[in-house]
């Protein structure tokens, strides 16, 4: 009896020993490896205040409270093939650009300084820096007016209804920009009470595809519709800094001119330009974590 | 029934004595685990707070906002300790908000009872509650009655306490934090579901197949800084030993069971004193006798 009790004692101590090797060893070698299998090289733009990227993912303690008080919530969390910024935050501009909103409630949310409390102004940031990554797509350089080039593409939507969520965002940018006479007209064309911007957007429900040749038309012989795009320029919320300003250049080649945007110091990288670009694909995008000193050459 | 057993360990006293330390004659009915007052006020706790995590983004009603690493109730800050301390060694920065964070918490669990928030707070907890459960229901088919349930040294722990807190301050990564099933968890509760769950089950499936709660009992990082203020927590698990009938049923429920010997079996302490105590209620809820309560040790000799 005691024989037994004892071998069946000693095969427990020894599965406890390995078990407890193995596990202790296995997590030190986890760490290790880890450390090589979860690094990545490719550079997420992160909300405004982020540390640096080494700092920032040493601090950051992946609660995600910086997501929950985004006022236009475009804060995500990284999933697993992020390594290890699993749980950390980052802004996909394209999908949802960070508004830089006064106060930085997500800096302040941050429990842990990952994203630095010393930051609280919008304008003070450095997420990154636009650049203009697809010059041959750009509006502007084409010399083409961005409503009229999104109107003509809903109207080569094969699809018999119109999509009305886009329609509405470039005509709500067509409304700011016309004159009293062209809202007269407006009036006019879609049978309206009055001028206010309010009841203009309520007749935005009744305009239906065939109405689109005649917007086309409309929007090519007003004055107030620009010639070529300026949206990244209207859309930057930093205002008096001007990160973006719209330069004149000549074509050496046929003699064309044409206005470009350049992007300028003040830039903070909000991506609201690379959200808004009216192209298929952005022509603005934002590099995360750049810096001018690196920009210029 | 009770006189029975008693004549038995009278047969047997040359072998092993199952005389207990209680004092009371053993004649207590055997109604089997029939009260679950203790434990459903418990899960009612627990799915309220991971409820209040998911309904406070959800619903956008700001009572609850984060998740288990670091959140905040009504504006105050509250920190997961590992989490904090696995930030401030591999940032080498102390952040007052932290200090602030992990200082709340660590007040809060000094008055229930430390690691009562692996039983009345933690969501794998409950998950791996329930994978016991199953892994019972399972046990008593005939196909599964081989099924294991291999015990692991409950060391450590410890030893993962240490490693991963060297590994954070070493590397600069919280890397504890990629793999922490609770932390998952509870950010798939509140943000939507990620693949990194697929660990969380894989845990599941070891657990219900090869050892009962096995990452609870015998790795869980996260249960250590709950257990070091557990150590000083005054609520506690009262055991009297003139009502006990030592019938040991309080043992066959306990979620770890070496904290009740001290007392059940060996009669050498008043109170529950181990940290590694949940103070789930479990014992307190199966004991017909009315020999275990939540106690506050130390609050007779003050008043």
């Amino acid at each position: 009896m005691t024989e037994k009790l004892n071998e069946t004692q000693i095969s427990r101590r020894k599965f406890l020993k390995t078990t407890t090797l193995t596990l202790t060893g296995g997590a030190v070698a986890f760490g290790g490896i880890s450390v090589v299998a979860f690094k990545k090289d490719q550079l997420q733009l992160r909300p405004p205040g982020a540390l640096a990227e080494e700092l920032f993912l040493a601090s950051c303690i992946k609660c995600g409270q910086c997501l929950q008080v985004c006022p236009p919530q475009v804060v995500k969390l990284a999933g697993i093939s992020q390594g290890f910024g699993i749980g950390t935050p980052y802004i996909v501009p394209r999908e949802g650009a960070c508004i830089l909103c006064s106060g930085l409630p997500c800096v302040l949310a941050c429990p842990t300084g990952a994203l630095d409390h010393a930051l609280s102004l919008g304008k003070d940031a450095s997420m990154g820096l636009a650049v203009l990554t697809n010059p041959d797509t750009c509006l502007s350089i084409l010399g083409v007016n961005d409503l009229i080039y999104q109107l003509k593409n809903l109207q080569k939507n094969k699809k018999t209804s119109l999509d009305q969520i886009q329609l509405k965002e470039i005509l709500t940018s067509l409304i700011k920009r016309m004159s009293e006479n062209e809202k007269k007209t407006w009036q006019k064309k879609f049978v309206l009470k009055d001028i206010s911007e309010n009841t203009l957007m309520e007749g935005v429900k009744k305009i239906k595809k065939m109405d689109l040749q005649w917007i086309i038309n409309f929007v090519s012989s007003s004055g107030q519709a620009r010639t070529a795009c300026q949206v990244c320029l209207d859309e930057c919320p930093i205002k008096d800094e001007k990160p973006i300003v719209f330069l004149r250049k000549t074509d050496a080649e046929t003699g064309r001119d044409y206005i470009y945007p350049s992007v300028s110091k003040t830039c903070v990288g909000c991506g609201v330009c690379e959200q808004k670009c009216p192209t298929t694909i952005a022509s603005i995008k934002i590099t995360p974590r750049l810096e001018w000193s690196k920009n210029i050459t | 029934m009770g006189t029975d057993i008693i004549n038995k360990d009278q047969k047997n006293s040359k072998v092993r004595t199952f005389q207990g330390p209680g004092l009371r004659s053993r004649n207590c009915p055997e109604t089997g685990h029939s009260k679950h007052k203790w434990r459903n006020i418990r899960w009612s706790v627990l799915l309220l707070f991971n409820f209040l995590f998911f309904a406070s983004f959800f619903f956008d009603i700001q009572i609850l906002e984060g998740t288990l690493s670091g959140s905040r109730l009504l504006g105050f800050h509250l920190i997961d300790p590992m989490a904090a301390f696995q930030v401030i060694l591999s940032s080498k920065i102390v952040m007052i908000n932290l200090v602030i964070g992990v200082v709340t918490i660590v007040l809060f669990y000094l008055m229930f009872g430390g690691r009562s928030f692996c039983s009345w707070i933690c969501p794998y907890h409950w998950l791996a509650e329930l994978g016991e459960k199953f892994h019972n229901i399972l046990k008593k088919k005939k196909s599964f009655k081989r099924l294991s349930n291999y015990k692991f040294d409950p060391n450590i722990r410890y030893y993962f306490y240490i490693i991963f807190l060297v590994l954070a301050w070493v590397t600069g990564y919280t890397i504890f934090e990629t793999i922490n099933p609770v932390a998952i968890i509870s950010r798939s509760i509140v943000y939507g579901p990620t693949l990194m769950l697929l660990w969380v089950v894989a845990l599941l499936v070891f657990e219900i197949l090869f050892s009962r709660r096995a990452w609870c009992r015998y790795y869980c990082p996260v249960g250590v800084s709950y257990q070091l203020i557990g150590l000083l927590s005054p609520l506690r698990i009262k055991w009297d030993k003139k009502k006990c009938s030592n019938c040991k049923r309080c043992l066959s429920v306990c979620l770890v069971p070496i904290v009740l010997t001290p007392s059940v079996n060996r009669g050498k302490a008043e109170y529950v004193d181990s940290s590694l105590c949940t103070r789930c209620g479990n014992c307190v809820d199966v004991c017909d006798d009315e020999a275990l309560i939540y106690k506050i040790k130390y609050l007779d000799k003050i008043i």
